[in-house]
């Protein structure tokens, strides 16, 4: 052996050196120079920590070679983007206060530092040169293009005369607020109920009502919440990764299961990116999916699978056998074979002739499904829910297995959604509006999910009501919803929308035809806090407007948000404040308890106050953490942007029900558990379903399990509702357990001649309705060509990608490019639906509108047609990238040529469409767009003949089941049928 | 809010990261010299006091002669990758995060030791620092102090390479020591066997560039130096080529050129131990591997050159007795018939 070990030599001084290393580091670093490479980099997370985000300096990658430094302010704030509410930090230049970029905030729980292409590209929206910034009020006629810049007072004191007028003369019902991208959990329901109006209308029965229903019928709470980083099997029924919703922080948990070895089935008609990841990617006929969850249910109870004990405990299999079985045995044997009789029927061979998926394949995930124990992950969100009439039942059946393996709760299962959310309790609380607006919940859908919005245009000319003033808030409804024209339509007739307010950071399809264009703000000018289920924790996410925040830093006392945000643009929070202010000023009305302040009583509330109370009296252990770091809560939240309150919440069904809440008890035959006991005060208010009281006024407090009372679900018999008694009792008795519905789409109802057309999806690169505004995902995406499988092609006569189809609807057509492709079914056509942007020719004089074609709109009566006059080019401005539009086509809007297809029982607009598709005819161009908004019409009323009334069905004489969960319940009185013929 | 002390909540735990530990930008650094050659890291030389080296030293000692990867040290066939470096990359992914490409590189492991230590200090809870320290802790003891007594033993009779060594050894022996019920390494724990009187020729082989079968590191620059000591010729190649030449061409005197070279680093574990169990570990390794190859070299005995640079060559399948040549014979007998010593 050669001289090996060093003389044994005195311990160096290793705190010296490494004190050394750290100033050689911190001088190399000033310089611009890289200390450590390779490996040697490798930090837990590659962020610039918390303590230098009050001067991080980097250098100007425009400016090499030259080392020009940049220093920044580093400020957290909430993407709005999309639903997720990832965590951003603003980089925000210390010399000029301009935000240069935005990156991920490393402190957020959901998304921990990373963000999807949407997150960075806030930056192209505040920079958009189509941006509104100023109030602007119609000069001429409605939609004829001609606008005056108005100031923020003339505007308040407009719209709040009007509101206080329909307030004072009983016409709350002619006030509504419409939501596009959700703000903050439960702050326009609280505006809405201090005025006392039911005016709460929003985008989800075009979006996921369909899935919400599934899962709200097994567990009382509309949403799931999948533990997908610790699952052995994910099972995803959804157009790409849950349709964006989660996007980010559900696939980089996704990555990490599979990282494990967790196995990936995807059900998509359509080759989605998240398909192309996937272990088992089926291509489904579209509105089959139940039918392959009822046959994998079927082979895990045939192959003893099913968690008995789970199952025991929790399904109210009781219920079921008493109510349907009434004269049978009532045992638990008893309701193990009727389950078995029950899906006799969904063998692999009748889901294989439903879907067209092999019996093999069907087989194989099947067993792999009930090899997941209780790592079962699974999600239905838009897709097929939202796709096909009894669509929700894809959500139920999908939930349905995660019954049976007994995967609720637990690690690598699926959620109630509530477990992993947290709504902190705002200051004020208004109590539930006396009034029920039945345009957005009509009597015909009593057990809808969400506001019937998509529905408005047709209850408007239908004479059901009219709308004084009508906000959209972040909404395009026109471009949004199925049968845009008809939309067009009503709003452009005050007899039916008297004043139309358009809330908007960005001109829209809609907002054209508004009488007031009010400047809202981006994610990086607005507040907001949210809370979303992404793993099995609960996290808030607060969004600021991120140069106050500096400001404030920097030593600045900032009062409005406008202080702050380019132009006039606003924020909601401050501008509600105010307006509800001036529809009440002397608070006579009632109207201004709720936005004053309580520090500081007959002073307006701040929106300093508002989340400083929020922090310091509704989040637990925030206080406490920000305390240590000597912060304010509202100062912490300021600083990190986020804060999580728990993780690893468990199966809190299975909480015990505590001694004090135990008072007076009554206990039903089948278990459910009523207290007299008061219910105690939860700071966190976020939504879920109601139990009603027993016949005495006792609340639904638990359910007795083995002998012991424990919190159960918010359901009416306390349990996963296997059986679901509601449904039973509206009227539609054939659909109470999970089972398959056949679709609109199913072959069976399509003519020889007819394809599926799938318009649910979309790319995670494009936001809804604001990508036309971020330059960036429009270059990454533009155009939406429909995807046609080669043997279609074939028998379309279209013999290569890029040829121009006519796709028919029934109540019209658009012309759009092939696409040929075999990630799709054939018999299935498919078209992203969040593309097509356009403007109005004469609204191009309002603004550049640079990323959306110019058409002209021509209309006879009823008949529509939509012609681009111009294509995108490059043009002048003063961002020099307008000049390197490489593109000109920005598809096609094909969401006008939908007729309305209301779902009879969750109300989700079904959106797939029975089509024809030709090689276009001579005349045709790109984009083009024909619509009958007579024959849309009547569409409409072919679906509303298959509603099953609450004045018929309703079981009480009341409108709704007053346990279901709904935006802005109205208070209890509301719900009974009104009189008269119903 | 009082935080409980860390004490409380690590059994065991004899120190938690505060003021004792090195600190976390010279762990980093020291990685960081194991990774990035001259003159880019000379800065980093500097700042540690120490001279910097040559590009063409750097490249022997980190690329050529002894990798610092935990997997050629721990592995069961001393390979790069495999299980050792998989529970690397485990333990990133315990904590959740993604493993780097190179999970088991001594670069990676100091940064991420490092980073460990700064994150314990920084975290805003109790248990999250809790959760922080042990899990540094843990890595210290599974993938660092586990192989770094065979690597520092070996690394600083390289040209440059002695102040840092020196460091490094300074740096890991400052920590918190384990108790001694604690349990070896996983790594160690689950060992392959020692060499044994009854392996075949390729077993031997495997084994002896195998760190953790034999307890010691045999180099290049080793092999070339017992070809000196012992006078065999050295055949250019990969060390099992090379140690299968000298072994053909002096079984004994190669054997007990091992034999010697294992029992020195046995004696050396012990004189300048790293961690307790852990150096003890591998110094009784070694001090096996000593005896049963001083056993093999006895049985073998003087033996002519069959094969090899200075013999005649000899026909494909023929056997000196006592040693099985694998290519030929199968079932494989054994080496010798003899039982081996014990080893406690």
């Amino acid at each position: 052996m050669r001289s090996r070990r060093a003389p044994h030599e005195p311990t160096p001084d290793l705190g010296a050196l490494g004190e050394r290393v750290t100033a050689a580091r911190a001088a190399a670093e000033a310089r611009g120079e890289t200390f450590y490479q390779g490996a040697s980099q490798t930090f837990l997370a590659g962020f610039p920590p918390p303590e230098r985000w009050d001067d991080w300096v980097e250098l100007d990658s425009k400016s090499w070679p030259q080392r020009v430094e940049h220093r920044s302010m580093l400020v957290p704030t909430t993407c709005f983007n999309c639903e997720s509410a990832c965590g951003l930090l603003a980089y925000v230049d210390r010399d000029s206060l301009q935000v240069r970029k935005f990156e991920g905030n490393p402190a957020h729980p959901g998304s921990r530092g990373r963000n999807c292409a949407k997150g960075p590209s806030t930056l192209n929206q505040v920079t958009d040169p189509d941006r509104i910034l100023y109030p602007l009020r119609r000069a001429g006629e409605r939609g004829a293009g001609k606008w005056e810049r108005a100031s923020w007072d003339e505007a308040l004191d407009t719209i709040a005369a009007r509101l206080r007028a329909a307030i004072i003369e009983g016409r709350q019902n002619e006030i509504m607020i419409h939501i596009g991208r959700p703000g903050e959990d439960g702050f326009t329901e609280r505006v809405l109920a201090s005025w006392g109006v039911d005016g709460h209308n929003s985008h989800t029965n075009v979006c996921s009502s369909g899935g919400r229903t599934g899962f709200q019928f097994w567990t009382g709470i509309d949403r799931p919440s999948p533990d997908h980083a610790n699952a052995k099997v994910i099972y995803l029924i959804s157009s790409h990764l849950e349709t964006g919703h989660y996007f980010n922080p559900h696939a980089q948990r996704i990555t990490e299961a599979r990282a494990k070895g967790a196995k990936v089935i995807v059900l998509d008609t359509r080759l989605s990116n998240t398909a192309t990841h996937a272990d088992f990617w089926l291509s489904p006929q579209p509105g089959s999916e139940a039918a392959i969850n009822l046959a994998i249910a079927r082979h895990i109870i045939a192959t003893g699978r099913a968690n008995w004990d789970f199952v025991h405990d929790w399904w109210n299999w009781q219920e079921y056998l008493a109510e349907c079985n009434p004269d049978g045995f009532q045992d638990f044997e008893t309701f193990k074979s009727t389950l078995i009789e029950k899906y006799e029927a969904f063998t692999f061979e009748f889901a294989a002739a439903e879907s067209g998926i092999d019996v093999a394949t069907l087989a194989d995930v099947a067993e792999i499904v009930a090899g997941a124990g209780t790592a079962f992950s699974c999600h239905s969100w838009r897709s097929a829910a939202a796709g096909n009439l009894g669509g929700w039942q894809v959500s139920r059946t999908v939930f349905f297995l995660a019954a049976l393996l007994g995967a609720v709760a637990t690690p690598g299962g699926t959620f109630p959604n509530a477990y992993n959310k947290f709504v902190p309790r705002p200051i004020h609380v208004p109590p539930h509006p006396k009034v029920w607006q039945e345009l957005s919940w009509p009597l015909e859908f009593p057990l809808a999910q969400n506001e019937l919005s998509f529905l408005l245009p047709h209850f408007l000319k239908d004479g059901r009501g009219r709308l004084d003033t009508y906000f959209t808030r972040v909404y395009n409804p026109v471009w949004t919803n199925p049968d845009g024209l008809s939309w067009m339509e009503v709003l452009t007739d005050p007899d039916k929308v008297g004043c139309y307010v358009a809330l908007t950071p960005t001109w829209n399809e809609s907002a054209y035809f508004a009488d007031w264009v009010l400047p809202m703000g981006h994610a990086s000018e607005r507040h907001d806090t949210h809370s979303y289920e992404q793993y099995d924790g609960q996290w808030v996410g607060f969004r600021q407007p991120v140069l106050r925040a500096a400001r404030e830093r920097m030593g600045e006392t900032i009062t409005d948000t406008r202080q702050v945000n380019p132009g006039e643009v606003w924020e909601e929070n401050e501008f509600y404040i105010e307006l509800s202010w001036r529809i009440d000023p002397d608070g006579s009305l009632g109207i201004r308890q709720y936005h004053e302040s309580r520090k500081h009583p007959g002073e307006k509330l701040t929106v300093d106050e508002y989340y400083g109370w929020m922090f310091t009296h509704s989040v637990p252990g925030l206080p406490e953490a920000a305390a240590v770091e000597g912060l304010t809560p509202l100062g912490y939240m300021r600083r990190y942007g986020a804060f999580e309150i728990t993780k690893g919440r468990g199966a809190l069904y299975a909480e015990e029900v505590p001694v004090e809440e135990r008072e007076d008890l009554h206990i039903t035959s089948t278990g459910r558990v009523y207290t007299a006991g008061p219910k105690p005060e939860s700071l966190n208010v976020g939504p879920i379903g109601a139990p009603e009281p027993d016949d005495e006024g006792r609340r639904a407090v638990g359910v007795l399990v083995g002998g012991t009372i424990r919190r159960g679900f918010p359901t009416p018999s306390g349990r996963l509702e296997f059986y679901s008694s509601t449904l039973a009792a509206w009227g539609w008795p054939e659909h109470a357990l999970p089972g398959y519905i056949r679709s609109h789409v199913h072959p069976a109802n399509l003519a020889p001649d007819q394809v599926v057309l799938l318009s649910t999806f979309r790319l995670p690169t494009q936001i809804h309705t604001r990508s036309a505004n971020s330059k960036w995902l429009n270059e990454l995406s533009h155009t939406n060509p429909v995807w046609i499988h080669p043997a279609d092609a074939a028998r379309f006569d279209v013999t290569r990608t890029g040829d121009l189809v006519r796709v028919t609807t029934d109540i019209g057509y658009f012309v759009a490019k092939a696409w040929i492709t075999e990630g799709i079914r054939p018999g299935v056509v498919a078209c992203s639906h969040h593309m097509g942007r356009w403007k109005v020719t004469g609204h191009d004089e309002v603004g550049p509108g640079g990323m959306m074609a110019t058409v002209d709109l021509a209309r006879d009566t009823d008949s529509w047609t939509v012609q681009a006059r111009h294509h995108v080019a490059p043009y002048d401005s003063a961002d020099p990238d307008t000049r390197r539009i490489w593109w000109s086509d920005t598809g096609v809007h094909q969401n006008l040529t939908m007729p309305v297809h209301p779902d009879p029982i969750s109300g989700m607009h079904c959106w797939h469409q029975a089509v024809r598709v030709t090689r276009a005819r001579p005349g045709d161009a790109h984009g083009d767009i024909a619509v009958d908004t007579s024959k849309a019409h009547e569409v409409y009323r072919q679906w509303m003949a298959s509603t099953r009334a609450a004045g018929t069905y309703s079981p009480d004489a009341t409108r709704r089941p007053a346990w279901l969960m709904r935006p802005l319940k109205p208070a209890a009185e509301t719900f009974a049928l009104p009189a008269g013929p119903r | 809010m009082t935080e409980p002390a860390l004490a409380d909540t690590l059994p065991g735990e004899e120190q938690a990261v505060g003021s004792t530990a090195p600190p976390a930008e010279l762990l980093r650094a020291l990685g960081a010299l194991s990774v990035v050659p001259p003159p880019a890291s000379d800065p980093i030389s500097a700042a540690l006091g120490l001279a910097a080296m040559t590009a063409a030293d750097h490249t022997r000692l980190f690329v050529l002669d002894l990798p610092p990867y935990a997997s050629i040290y721990l592995g069961r066939d001393g390979n790069l990758g495999g299980e050792a470096a998989d529970r690397v990359a485990g333990m990133w992914r315990a904590l959740g995060l993604d493993p780097p490409a190179d999970p088991d590189h001594l670069a990676t492991l100091l940064a991420l030791y490092a980073e460990l230590g700064v994150a314990a200090v920084t975290c805003r809870t109790a248990a999250a620092r809790a959760r922080l320290v042990h899990a540094r802790s843990v890595l210290r003891a599974e993938h660092l102090v586990s192989w770094l007594d065979p690597y520092l033993t070996a690394a600083p009779s390289y040209p440059g390479a002695e102040g840092w060594a020196r460091l490094c050894q300074a740096a890991m022996g400052h920590e918190p020591r384990r108790h001694a019920d604690q349990p070896l390494p996983a790594a160690l724990r689950d060992a392959p066997r020692c060499i044994q009187p009854t392996d075949n020729l390729d077993q031997l082989l495997d084994s002896l560039v195998t760190p953790i079968r034999i307890g010691f590191v045999l180099t290049h620059r080793d092999l070339q130096h017992a070809g000196n000591q012992i006078g065999l010729g050295v055949r250019r190649g990969e060390r099992r080529y090379t140690l299968r030449a000298m072994l053909d061409q002096d079984p004994a005197a190669t054997l007990g050129w091992l034999a010697g070279e294992a029992r020195q680093w046995s004696t050396a574990y012990r004189r300048h131990p790293l961690d307790g169990a852990t150096s003890r570990w591998w110094s009784a390794r070694a001090s096996s591997a000593a005896i049963i190859l001083d056993t093999i070299a006895t049985q073998a005995g003087p033996m002519p050159r069959t094969r090899g640079t200075r013999g005649p060559a000899v026909p494909t399948g023929s056997k000196h007795p006592g040693m099985t040549d694998t290519s030929v014979a199968s079932p494989e007998p054994p080496m010798f018939t003899s039982a081996p010593p014990a080893i406690s």
